[in-house]
């Protein structure tokens, strides 16, 4: 069985290297998968970059036309110049900036305030707070700026919300010099994520302060993403952006890439997220759930090599099986039959190899050993041929091949001082001595023990027999008297009876190198 | 006349006894602050531009740039004092302070926005605290450094303090220059906080002579702190063209 053997070792590396690729292979892909997707979520921040400048731009295009209108640049320099009540320049400013800008919504703004040339605040438009002027504002760098003469834009974040704003001075009429500015303000919350996700289709949250103000997923499930996001505060510093880092929402996997905010947000800790959905696990469970009956078809699996692959896998086995296995098992039960009919007396061993071998080396030693054991009462050449064998020898049972030799049989004790201990029944024929002859098997009743004439005629007739064998052998039979042998297998035997509890000791007279011995058989 | 003689002999030669006072001179020269300080815009959006009609102003805030010499022997600090800064609206007056140790800064809000002040890079010392309309907030600083006190929703609202435990210190003028005078000779270690953050730190040795420091610092406090020297370079040369600020100057 040494090929079937080396066919198994080999199909088991076979299919060990084959079940290593089948996991391997998919893990190149989805690094190029993860890659690919962040290199989406890095051309979704561009754009979201582009998107926010534009947005910026436009504002302060926006805010620069009125800020060239007359009618506010009368109140604001009215204002300014501390001439008139503030009420009314408040009304003024306010009834004027929502003439001019009636759907504040439609353009995408939230608020409108007008300050005069020293910071404070004449006007308002849209928001909560439009009855609110007076206070002073001056000091807001956006605000500061425009009062310069610039047009900038900032990101703002306060009250937990974050507000894009833009600001431009507010010119006289002669346009000579700036009576004080406006700026408008957009909301940039849930409403802004939702457009970045639908133009980008990316999905996004934006962070204050350490916290998740607005997102397309859940925020509660985005608890680790500020602190995940600060910890690569270097890269933002840096690059202005991360790298596509992995987080953990809920049962998923996403990549995100962070991007501050401009302005004076950016020391608020005011981010953009995009989130992208990272590429499904590499592992078995995750490819067989991917899996599709699409993937299954002829024209997408290959079917053909694998099924020829697993078929020739299995006709080599099939083979080696009936050649080292099926066919000697054939012939030794051909030889085993043969044995039955009495049509030859042992099996050719010398035929098989390996462990057939053995087993037919084993089934010659059981037969020898029956052989003797029954050569009194029962002796296997004295069956005529095409008999049945005898109930209970080692043939009985019809389709038993290897029955067990009756117990009898089993190795039997030494007899101390008389020979050395004789090997186990079955043990191979080269290490068995021959035995010399086989004293008669005392015609025992079915349960009942021999009588004591039967056994000192045993008795006797193993003490002729060794004594002719020592002669045989040329041993010195001086002092090898009967009472004395007598005596000792008498006590033998007894000792024997008592250890087995058996009825009798069968005595055997051997030869072994060379010396004359004894082998004693509980019969039971 | 022997005795007009003898004293005559004797007190120069008593005054050679005499040990030498150290010699002092004036550290003078200029810093070139961040642009993002100069330009009076510290956080930008995405645009900025000129109106195209009226000329741009300049900023009429204050840089803030605040030269100080320590590491000086036998010199003492600044005895401690209380300086009220007052918030109004979204601009504080004065925009730094430069005080001695255990000194004491009352911040008084005046105007009618409520604020959360603290010092974001130290905030177990002063943690965010609201400070609505009309009241104060008084915080003590023990230890000598800067500090920048920023509002957590107005970070633009930011006051610089600066505590120094050396009286050799002065505000640079708008132009950059400064000029500290009386230093005694020996090591020093000039520090310049310009831009809410100590941009620039260098020895020095005064030998009693003036010595002139052109300082130029290319970064601003929203850069990163662990490129702090990345940069910035110096030159010593003659330089004549700042104007003495005040060396005195605790408050713009």
């Amino acid at each position: 069985m040494f090929l079937s053997k080396i066919w198994f070792i080999l199909v088991a590396l076979f299919a060990g290297v084959s079940l290593s690729i089948a996991l391997t292979a998919p893990r190149p892909m989805v690094q190029k998968l993860e890659e690919l997707e962040g290199q989406r979520l890095d051309r979704a921040e561009y754009a979201t970059e582009q998107m926010l400048k534009v947005d910026a731009h436009k504002w302060i295009d926006r805010v620069a036309r009125l800020g060239r209108d007359a009618v506010l640049a009368e109140a604001l320099d009215s204002a300014s110049r501390g001439s008139g009540e503030l009420g009314v320049q408040h009304r003024t400013v306010q009834v004027r900036i929502q003439a001019l800008l009636p759907d504040l919504a439609g353009a995408g703004i939230a608020t409108i305030v007008a300050v005069d040339a020293n910071g404070r605040v004449v006007a308002r438009v849209g928001g909560d707070d439009d009855k609110s002027f007076g206070e002073n504002i001056g000091g807001a760098e956006l605000i500061d700026d425009a009062l310069r003469g610039f047009l900038s834009d900032d990101v703002w974040g306060a009250g937990g919300r974050l507000l894009r704003v833009a600001g431009a001075p507010v010119l006289s009429k002669s346009r000579d010099r700036i009576v004080g500015a406006l700026y408008v303000g957009a909301e940039t919350g849930a409403q802004f994520a939702e457009r970045l996700k639908k133009n980008l289709d990316v999905d996004i949250a934006l962070l204050l302060k350490g916290k998740v103000i607005a997102s397309t997923i859940p925020a509660e499930v985005l608890s680790g993403l500020p602190d995940m996001v600060e910890q690569h505060r270097q890269d933002i510093d840096n690059l202005k952006r991360t790298p596509a880092l992995p987080i953990d929402v809920g049962k998923e996997t996403y990549l995100a890439v962070a991007a501050p905010f401009p302005g004076q947000a950016s020391l608020q800790k005011a981010y953009y997220v995009l989130i992208g959905k990272k590429p499904a696990h590499a592992d078995m469970g995750s490819l067989l759930a991917s899996t599709s009956a699409r993937d299954l078809k002829w024209g997408s699996f290959p079917w053909i090599p694998l099924l020829v692959t697993i078929l020739g896998i299995i006709a080599v086995g099939l083979f080696l099986q009936r050649f080292e296995v099926d066919g000697p098992m054939q012939r030794i039960r051909a030889e085993l039959r043969a044995l039955v009919r009495l049509d030859g007396a042992k099996l050719d061993d010398h035929k098989y190899g390996g462990g057939f071998g053995g087993i037919a080396r084993d089934v010659n030693a059981a037969l020898e050993h029956v052989s003797i054991a029954m050569s009194g009462a029962h002796p296997l050449g004295n069956h005529p041929p095409g008999d049945a064998p005898p109930p209970g020898s080692a043939f009985a049972g019809g389709e038993s091949h290897f029955a067990q030799a009756p117990r009898a049989a089993a190795g039997p004790p030494l007899i101390p001082g008389l020979g050395a201990p004789p090997p186990p029944a079955f043990a191979p024929p080269s290490d068995e001595p021959a035995p010399v002859t086989a004293p008669a098997q005392p015609a025992f009743g079915a349960a009942g023990a021999p009588s004591e004439q039967d056994e000192d005629a045993h008795i006797r007739e193993v003490y002729e027999q060794f004594l002719a064998t020592k002669k045989e052998c040329g041993e010195p039979t001086t002092g090898l008297t009967l009472d004395k042998f007598s005596q000792r297998l008498h006590d033998n035997r007894a000792a024997l009876m008592a250890k087995h509890d058996c009825r009798t000791v069968r005595f055997t007279v051997y030869v072994k190198e060379g010396k004359a011995s004894l082998r004693a058989t509980p019969i039971k | 006349m022997t005795t007009m003689t003898s004293l005559r002999t004797l007190v120069p030669l008593l005054l050679l006894a005499l040990p030498l006072p150290a010699l002092a001179g004036t550290v003078k020269g200029t810093v070139r602050v961040p642009d993002a300080v100069r330009s009076g815009r510290m956080n930008q959006g995405y645009w900025r531009l000129e109106n195209g009609n009226v000329p741009v102003r300049p900023s009429a805030k204050k840089l803030g740039t605040v030269v100080v010499l320590d590491g000086i022997s036998g010199t003492h600090p600044p005895p401690p004092k209380t300086v009220t800064v007052e918030i109004a609206g979204l601009s504080a007056t004065p925009r730094f302070v430069v005080i001695g140790p255990g000194s004491v800064v009352e911040f008084k809000n005046t105007g009618k926005i409520t604020h959360e002040l603290s010092v974001p890079a130290d905030e177990t010392l002063m943690p965010v605290e609201r400070l609505n309309p009309g009241t104060f907030r008084h915080q003590k600083f023990g230890v000598p450094g800067g500090y920048l006190v920023r509002c957590s929703e107005y970070p633009s609202l930011a006051i610089s303090v600066i505590v120094v435990d050396s009286p050799y210190y002065a505000v640079a003028d708008d132009k950059g220059a400064f000029s500290i005078p009386g230093v005694p000779d020996g090591k020093a270690n000039l520090k310049v906080w310009a831009g809410g953050r100590w941009a620039h730190q260098e020895s020095i040795e005064t030998n009693g002579k003036d010595l002139s420091i052109r300082i130029e610092s290319a970064k601003s406090a929203n850069q990163p702190e662990a490129k702090d020297t990345e940069g910035m370079g110096t030159g010593k040369e003659g330089d004549s063209e700042g104007k003495e600020s005040d060396p005195k100057g605790s408050a713009e």
